[in-house]
């Protein structure tokens, strides 16, 4: 049960991984930030969460640190939610401000959550995101999903 | 064009199958296997030769298709890695599962 499967198409990765565990909950463990943060980073890495907008072309923009305090930002654009049994996202390196580093990859993943007499099949397949798609979610509406967060953290600041 | 990209299409992966199997084959050789056009063969050979994926050797009048042993790493080196960080994450996923099962 705790290994992971995985088959290999072309430029598609599949990795299948069955937990013992409502898919409710499971998709909480993928949408909660505080849930998310104690999984998401390798072993004794914290995962500080920025923004997480759980809705089709919000961003979820964290920041992985490690033991001696290095840095690895990430950002996902959500493309399509249907909790609690699929999400489709673009997974992403990017800097503390959310600009994308377009010469690392993109992912595109696709992320399956199968109920299984109540356990829960996770099928996730991750795609190698050309530049043409990655024009594509920017046209989507991600970076003004940046924008918005960026001057609402303004008017919080502001605010406090 | 990079790696994956080059990769995606069926018939690319066959034409690199192909050269797997033998030291070099000349683009007539490669095209006479297919349905498709020599124009579309050369094409594909143009993609997998831009990605890296093999390597041309003029000889007299003909062009020698070569794989390069070492085009692979690339996605074989990203595969690897992924599989080694979603292993890592799944094993500590579960056991946020089983902490919150208990507090249902």
């Amino acid at each position: 049960m705790n290994i992971v499967d995985h088959t290999i198409n072309g430029s598609e990765l599949t990795l299948t991984r069955t937990f013992d565990a409502p898919r409710e909950l499971v998709w909480k463990a993928f949408t909660e930030p505080e849930l998310i943060a104690k999984w998401w980073g390798p072993r004794g890495w914290n995962t500080k969460i920025t923004t997480m907008e759980v809705k089709p072309g919000g961003v979820w923009h964290y920041c992985m640190v490690g033991p001696n305090g290095e840095e690895a930002w990430g950002l996902s654009t959500y493309k399509e939610l249907n909790p609690p049994a699929k999400m489709i996202y673009t997974d992403a390196f990017c800097n503390a401000e959310g600009v994308i580093n377009e010469s690392m990859p993109q992912i595109d993943v696709v992320m399956d959550f199968i109920d299984v007499d109540g356990k829960t099949k996770i099928v996730s397949k991750s795609t190698y995101a050309t530049e043409a798609e990655l024009k594509t979610v920017v046209d989507m509406g991600m970076l003004p999903g940046i924008t918005e967060t960026w001057d609402r953290l303004a008017e919080h600041l502001q605010s406090v | 064009m990079d790696i994956f990209s080059a990769l995606s299409e069926p018939t690319r992966r066959r034409i690199l199958e192909m050269l797997s199997q033998t030291e070099h084959l000349t683009a007539s050789e490669i095209s006479d296997k297919f349905d498709v056009s020599a124009a579309a063969i050369s094409q594909h050979l143009k993609v997998l030769r831009e990605a890296n994926l093999v390597t041309v050797e003029k000889r007299a009048q003909q062009r020698l298709y070569k794989l390069k042993p070492n085009g692979m790493t690339e996605l074989e080196s990203w595969v690897n890695q992924m599989t080694q960080v979603w292993k890592h994450r799944f094993d500590r996923l579960e056991q946020v599962l089983e902490a919150e099962k208990k507090k249902l």
